[in-house]
């Protein structure tokens, strides 16, 4: 039983005192027909997912949430403010993680019951910060963003893409191009998901070098990495992971974006066959 | 004579006999929890989402408490806005809408609540038009909980390893007596029976007292009666929903987070009062007899503009009662068509034997206003009065119940000495330093942050008692 709290999951000073202004948010779903009539008990849980960095609900749509609402789930994607084609655009350099959190608050309480969160990389960690406040009905981290903190990380990067260092710690949005993000997609493809990415928070970035405290969480975690992540390394996975006490599940031959590379059927299964037998 | 509605028809209701042999229905570890206002709710989904099993019972038709208007407990009327914001008001997980508005009115607040349930999935465990007739304890530290069906009259007891109360403390209504009261011939009315504007359209009205009801009332009645007298028997202060651009609730909170100290706010506070809404005394209003933060905040901006009117004509106290008309203690008299007693409410549990909840004069004093000297399973939730907000409370307050059922039904020794350190600190008040004015509705009033602060701590110290739970970092 670990101890070393974060500072505090029930003074929410800032939040109480500063609450974030709303925005537009753009929520996609697909609700599989007759879902909502099946007894709560035994039917399918819905599922929300949470993009990463300068991504968007899009990212979802494109793969995973079709394929996910054959099978039955109701499927939920926000695309945070900022993002895609959600409000605040012009605010985000003012933007922080918590105003995140509360984008995905307030998308939780538009589904008709608990879902389970997925979140990849940035989203990986705002999943976490929902968590801390919510009890989801399972929490999966996909190729997440590292919960010590990406600090760590910055010596290796800028030591390899220092242009792309440069403009990070000068609050611009860390540049993420095919070779980055794909394994096995065709040029085209890549590039035409590559113009798609928009800007991120520079605050968002910052917090993301900073350690994050959470806990306890009281539901199944699932932890996903890839070894072939060209964005988070395996050490974020592993410590993402034993913090929830959890084996990761490693899943080699696919890129960072795995709901859109190549190959996005198998990360999918694992999630889902997990939701079916843990949650 | 009196019109008011008194409240439970099933008051001190005596125990059903009940057949020794299997009459009454073993409900094994679940708890029961006593209505379905805000705290109920947010007791019933704690203890579900901690895995225990539990049963919800409300009187009403309907979940929502107070604020489920046409249930007969409940006292908001037609106007009712929230006097807090929202960022505090609402539960921590589960935000109310973006689209709602600073002060959400109280049917937006209903259906706030009933999506609460929704989401949690509650309906399945309450069951409405239920009330609960008595709670009695039980061998092994258990309960008994007798409950009817409203529409049948058929009672059935079922015995629960621990009870929530969660019946509300503002529906009791606390009626003064005057002089001269009895010989009255105009109506007098408690807000208990204020509804709406028509309880004084086109008469000559006196409203009694300035809690948030008074104040509410008296304005509304400024908007529709003939006359309005407004009787107080001290000075307040009358706090604007917006200063300086801002919602005051999250003013009072910037200043608590920044740490600064009670005098240096109360310096800030009426400073803002005398900048934004001027020198009460000078609008003809009674100057306050307290220091801010001694008496339950008054969130009300229109009150003070229509005595700027003459729409509202302060008085102090009532002397007495003669006739049509009323003596008020300053030697001026009015003729008043209808009295509005906005006096407040009482406490009251007609279920259980008052001698459980460690009673000190007229009212229960607990442990964090929850757990009583008397027994180890059995909580009050619901029990206090914030100077802010109430359902970020509401939430805690049922995390922290919860979490110790849970401690309870799996580590009954540990939970147990949690249990016992926490009567220990039965006289433990949360004040935030300041001295509240002797008036029963004081009774429950806490300093938010203060009290929340100890909630996060018992919490802390449950948690590192049960192994259970997956901690990150
Ligand atoms: C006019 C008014 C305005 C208010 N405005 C605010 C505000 O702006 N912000 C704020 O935070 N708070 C406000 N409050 C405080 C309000 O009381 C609380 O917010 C909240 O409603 C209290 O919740 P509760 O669950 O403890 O009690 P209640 O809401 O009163 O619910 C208690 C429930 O228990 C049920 N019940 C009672 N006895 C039994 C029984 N024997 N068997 C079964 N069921 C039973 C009742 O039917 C009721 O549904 C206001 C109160 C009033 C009167
Ligand atoms: N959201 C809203 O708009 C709203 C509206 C109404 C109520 N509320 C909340 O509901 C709760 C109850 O409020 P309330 O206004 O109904 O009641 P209250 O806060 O108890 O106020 C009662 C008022 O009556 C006075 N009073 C009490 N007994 C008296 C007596 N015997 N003789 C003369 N005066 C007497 C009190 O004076 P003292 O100062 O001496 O105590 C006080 O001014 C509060 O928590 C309040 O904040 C919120």
């Amino acid at each position: 039983m670990t101890s070393r709290r974060k500072s505090s999951t029930v003074m929410r000073m800032w939040d109480w005192s500063v609450p974030p202004v709303s925005t537009h948010r753009e929520v996609l779903s697909i609700v599989p027909e007759g879902w909502i009539d099946q007894p709560r008990a035994s039917r399918k849980p819905p599922i929300l997912f949470i993009h990463g960095l300068a991504h968007g609900a899009w990212c979802w749509a494109e793969r995973w949430m079709p394929a996910a609402a054959e099978l039955g789930f109701p499927v939920y994607a926000v695309s945070l403010r900022g993002h895609g084609d959600s409000g605040g655009r012009k605010r985000l350099g003012r933007t922080l993680m918590r105003h995140y959190v509360h984008d995905v608050m307030q998308t939780i309480t538009e589904i008709p019951q608990q879902p389970v969160i997925v979140g990849h990389s940035m989203g990986a960690i705002i999943a976490q910060l929902v968590a801390d406040r919510y009890q989801p009905r399972g929490l999966a981290l996909l190729t997440p963003a590292p919960i010590q903190g990406a600090a760590y990380t910055l010596p290796r990067l800028i030591q390899r893409r220092p242009a792309a260092a440069a403009k990070v710690l000068v609050g611009g949005t860390l540049p993420l191009g095919p070779e980055q993000l794909f394994c096995n997609l065709d040029e085209t493809t890549a590039a035409m998901y590559v113009d798609r990415l928009g800007r991120e928070s520079p605050w968002a970035q910052y917090e993301l070098m900073l350690p994050h405290r959470i806990g306890p969480v009281r539901c199944p975690v699932l932890v996903v990495g890839t070894p072939d992540d060209r964005v988070v390394d395996e050490r974020a996975v592993t410590e993402t992971a034993r913090a929830y006490g959890v084996d990761p599940v490693w899943l080699p031959g696919i890129g960072h974006d795995l709901m859109l590379d190549g190959g996005w059927e198998k990360p999918l299964s694992v999630v889902l066959d997990w939701i079916d037998e843990r949650c | 004579m009196f019109p008011v509605r008194r409240g439970d028809p099933a008051l001190a209701h005596p125990l059903p006999a009940q057949d020794a042999v299997g009459m009454i229905i073993d409900r094994g570890g679940a708890w029961a929890v006593v209505g379905a206002g805000p705290h109920g709710l947010s007791a019933l989904k704690n203890l579900l989402q901690v895995g225990l099993d539990a049963d919800g019972y409300e009187r009403a038709t309907d979940l929502g408490g107070n604020w489920n208007f046409h249930a007969e407990n409940s006292r908001v009327y037609e106007s009712t806005h929230l006097i807090s914001t929202k960022p505090f008001t609402q539960f921590p997980d589960f935000p109310m809408p973006d689209s709602y508005p600073d002060y959400p009115s109280h049917w937006q607040v209903h259906r706030y609540f009933r999506s609460y349930a929704e989401h949690f999935g509650l309906l399945d465990h309450l069951s409405f038009n239920t009330e609960v007739v008595a709670v009695a304890p039980a061998d092994g530290d258990r309960w008994n909980v007798t409950v009817r069906d409203r529409d049948s009259g058929v009672e059935t007891t079922r015995q629960y390893a621990g009870v929530v109360i969660a019946n509300g403390h503002n529906w009791w209504p606390k009626i003064p007596q005057y002089p001269g009261q009895d010989t009255f011939t105009g109506e007098l009315k408690h807000s208990a029976d204020y509804k709406s504007a028509e309880v004084v359209r086109g008469k000559r009205v006196l409203v009694v007292g300035a809690g948030n009801t008074g104040c509410d009332v008296a304005v509304e009645s400024a908007q529709n009666a003939r006359e309005t007298f407004h009787s107080t028997r001290r000075g307040y202060y009358y706090n604007p929903k917006y200063a300086l651009g801002r919602p005051s609730d999250q003013t009072a909170d910037l200043l608590l987070a920044l740490r600064l100290p009670l005098g240096l706010r109360r310096v800030m506070f009426k400073s803002v009062l005398r900048l934004t809404v001027g020198d009460f005394e000078k609008f003809g209003l009674r100057k306050p007899d307290h220091e801010f933060f001694e008496t339950h905040p008054i969130v009300n901006q229109q009150l003070v503009y229509y005595v700027g009117h003459g729409d509202i004509q302060p008085r102090p106290d009532i002397a007495r009662f003669e006739g049509s008309t009323v003596h008020f203690d300053d030697g001026t008299s009015a003729e008043i068509d209808v009295v509005v007693f906005c006096t407040g409410y009482l406490a009251h549990f007609p279920f259980l034997d008052d001698t459980y909840l460690n009673m000190v004069g007229d009212h229960p004093v607990l442990a964090r206003q929850i757990f009583t000297p008397s027994s180890p399973t059995l909580a009050v939730s619901g029990l206090i009065q914030p100077d802010s907000g109430q359902w970020t409370i509401a939430h805690w307050q049922g995390m922290l119940v919860a979490t110790y059922a849970a401690l309870l039904a799996q580590d009954p020794r540990a939970a147990r000495r949690f249990y016992d350190a926490m009567v220990r600190e039965t006289d433990v008040r949360f004040t935030g330093g300041a001295e509240y004015k002797d008036s029963s509705r004081h009774y429950y009033e806490i300093a938010h942050q203060e009290y929340l602060r100890a909630i996060e701590r018992d919490l802390q110290r449950l948690e590192s008692m049960s192994g259970a739970l997956v901690s990150a970092r």
